[in-house]
């Protein structure tokens, strides 16, 4: 069974947000609610001021403190893939899960609408849904956290499970260059126009993704909490690196 | 002579307020949703109606384990504060709880998803777990002490259980802040000690100021066994709690001012505000001062007053301490400033009012139907 795990080369993002967008996309989020975002830092007073940014999913992690502290089970991880999932049929809402997870990837969006107008009254659902945008995917898995997110539970990034569980069985990476996988590509690594995202199995030693984390020395987010993230960043310093603080500094 | 104020205008007070206050929470939450609370997905994910429900919770265990050491090693002359103390427990969580029910996203999902999902690692399946067997001890023993069955006979052994269940609800009560390691600002292994301790104090204050109310605040009106105790044993008990819990708040504040880890920098904005003086000034060196004087220590008025500064100052820590754990927003880079800012919402301050209300609506009832006064029930 594989891993499926993400590298992103920090040297090579530009910060163009184009994942972001991608992932709203395809995963129907509301504005402002991403699942996938690129965090932007600004540092200093001017004239010594430097921008720096950090794209960041969820990290499906290898020993995620969100599904320990689940009182219901709602997330849990899936052995065959190594996703972190929720299921909305037994999620209660109780945003333990948003409270444990140390990089604040999860999103209960009952609360006030973090983008005006509020999108959800101008295309409003009428099937228990947040909302019910014009264009939306066929893809709808609750069990999964896959579709529209229902009112009272939280949802988060599942690594497109609707499309990378369908890829070929054994194969190692999932590379958008290759035109049969393509498909099965997670979306915020296929649009990444300077592919800076790769996406392949990380317990198979043949892997792309192994060999970057190897070659390049992949470091991880906060790994000092133990929760492993399988998500690997490479930074040979000529672009950002990985935050050591989670929150901005205060410079006031 | 024992004579107690008229139950009536308290129940018909607080069912009104209960009504205003419910009507108005309700409508907000079902025309505007969850969007009626000022919390946020940049990092305030438990707000005001948590601090609310923990407050209750935390409460209503702190006057069970009073009711329960006074079952086990008191002796009679405790007898007057047991039932109160067993009776304003079940109040007291019935307010929370119903908060609770208000702030989760599925309440009644949550009725049966936690039970049956065993899901062993969660602090909050056995903070469930717990509560339902603290709910079940509660109603045992209230129910073996108005049976008149003795005052220490049949309720003894469940009194030792229900000890052993609020002291698990409050430990892992603190469990769940203090596990969260990637929060320094409450990961702590001393957490669920401090809980407990606080917990304690919470109980003693509430028993004592409920005390006062029931008998209009006047020593006189109060059965000599209840005017001995609160003579006696209760304020000095009380000092003692007092003292134990500013070690756990001081102790705290000065390693979190004096850390640079991430997540501390809070408790230089905390220290910042007047809420934090009032905790701990007026809310507890004040009646800490008031029961040390032995002029002031058995005077009844100084005793409510004491009571009343100490409820009010726990729940102030129990604001602080939670919301203060969320205002470092995790990895959200400049969509959120350094630290985040919460109010909370009228929305939410109702829930506070409709607890509160409804806490003493349940606890009024009881104090006319089950004659919480009087020595000789259960005795």
């Amino acid at each position: 069974m594989a891993k499926w795990g993400m590298v992103i080369d920090l040297d090579k993002c530009t910060g163009c947000q184009a994942c972001t967008t991608a992932c709203s996309m395809e995963n129907n989020r509301l504005p402002g609610e991403n699942w996938q975002d690129v965090l932007f830092y600004t540092e200093g007073k001017y004239p010594n001021v430097s921008m720096k940014w950090f794209p960041r999913p969820c990290f499906h992690c290898e020993n995620p403190s969100c599904v320990s502290v689940c009182p219901t089970k709602a997330t849990y991880k899936d052995p065959d893939g190594g996703f972190v999932l929720i299921d909305w049929n037994k999620c209660i809402g109780c945003k333990y899960c948003q409270v444990a997870c140390p990089y604040g990837v999860r999103f209960f969006t009952d609360e006030k609408a973090v983008v005006q107008p509020d999108i959800r009254e101008v295309f409003p659902s009428s099937n228990g849904r947040q909302w019910d945008p014009p264009y939306k995917g066929p893809q709808d898995d609750p069990s999964r956290g896959i579709g529209i997110q229902p009112h009272g539970v939280v949802s988060k990034c599942t690594f497109c499970y609707h499309k990378v569980s369908k890829a070929p069985k054994g194969v190692a990476d999932l590379d958008e260059d290759i035109p049969e996988l393509k498909e099965y590509v997670p979306a915020c690594v296929r649009v990444c126009a300077p592919k800076a995202r790769f996406f392949g199995d990380l317990d198979n030693p043949a892997s792309y993704v192994n060999k970057l984390i190897a070659d390049k020395r992949g470091t991880r987010l906060k790994d000092e909490t133990g929760n492993k993230p399988q998500v690997y960043y490479l930074s040979g310093g000529a672009a950002g690196g990985v935050p050591g603080l989670r929150s901005m500094k205060d410079e006031g | 002579m024992t004579e107690n104020v008229k139950s009536p205008p308290i129940l018909m007070i607080a069912l009104a307020g209960l009504v205003v206050t419910a009507a108005f929470a309700l409508f907000n939450l079902a025309t505007q949703g969850h969007a009626a609370f000022n919390g946020s997905n940049l990092g305030l994910h438990w707000t005001f109606p948590i601090v609310v429900y923990d407050y209750f919770l935390l409460t209503s265990t702190g006057l069970a384990m009073v009711a329960a050491l006074s079952l086990i090693f008191g002796g009679a002359h405790c007898q007057p504060l047991v039932r109160r103390c067993l009776w304003l427990a079940l109040a007291g969580l019935v307010g929370g709880v119903a908060v609770l029910a208000l702030e989760l996203g599925h309440p009644l999902r949550a009725v049966w998803a936690i039970p049956f999902s065993f899901a062993l690692s969660s602090p909050l399946w056995w903070k469930v777990i717990f509560v339902i067997a603290y709910i079940v001890l509660l109603l045992v023993v209230f129910g073996r002490l108005n049976q008149g069955g003795g005052w220490s006979g049949a309720a003894r052994p469940p009194a030792i259980l229900l000890l052993l269940a609020a002291l698990g609800v409050t430990g892992i009560a603190g469990v769940v802040y203090g596990s969260m390691t990637m929060r320094p600002f409450w990961s702590s292994g001393d957490v669920p000690v401090a809980f407990i301790f606080e917990s304690l104090l919470g109980g003693l204050a509430f028993a004592m100021f409920f005390t006062y109310l029931a008998h209009g605040f006047s020593q006189e009106r109060m059965p000599s066994p209840l005017k001995g105790l609160l003579a006696g044993m209760m304020p000095k008990v009380f000092a003692l709690a007092i003292v134990v819990h500013l070690m756990f708040v001081s102790s705290r504040a000065l390693i979190g001012l004096y850390s640079n880890a991430e997540g501390l920098q809070v408790w230089q904005h905390l220290v910042a505000s007047p809420l934090f003086h009032i905790e701990l000034w007026v809310g507890l060196v004040l009646p800490l001062i008031l029961m040390l004087l032995k002029a002031t220590r058995g005077n009844g008025a100084a005793q409510a007053l004491a009571a009343l500064l100490v409820m009010i100052s726990l729940f102030i820590a129990r604001y602080d301490y939670i919301i203060g754990g969320q205002l470092v927003p995790l990895f959200k880079g400049a969509w959120a400033p350094p630290l985040l800012s919460y109010a909370p919402s009228l929305t939410e301050w109702s829930l506070l009012l409709m607890a509160i209300f409804l806490a003493n609506a349940v606890n009024a009832w009881g104090e006319s139907r089950f004659r919480l006064s009087s020595c000789e029930q259960g005795g």
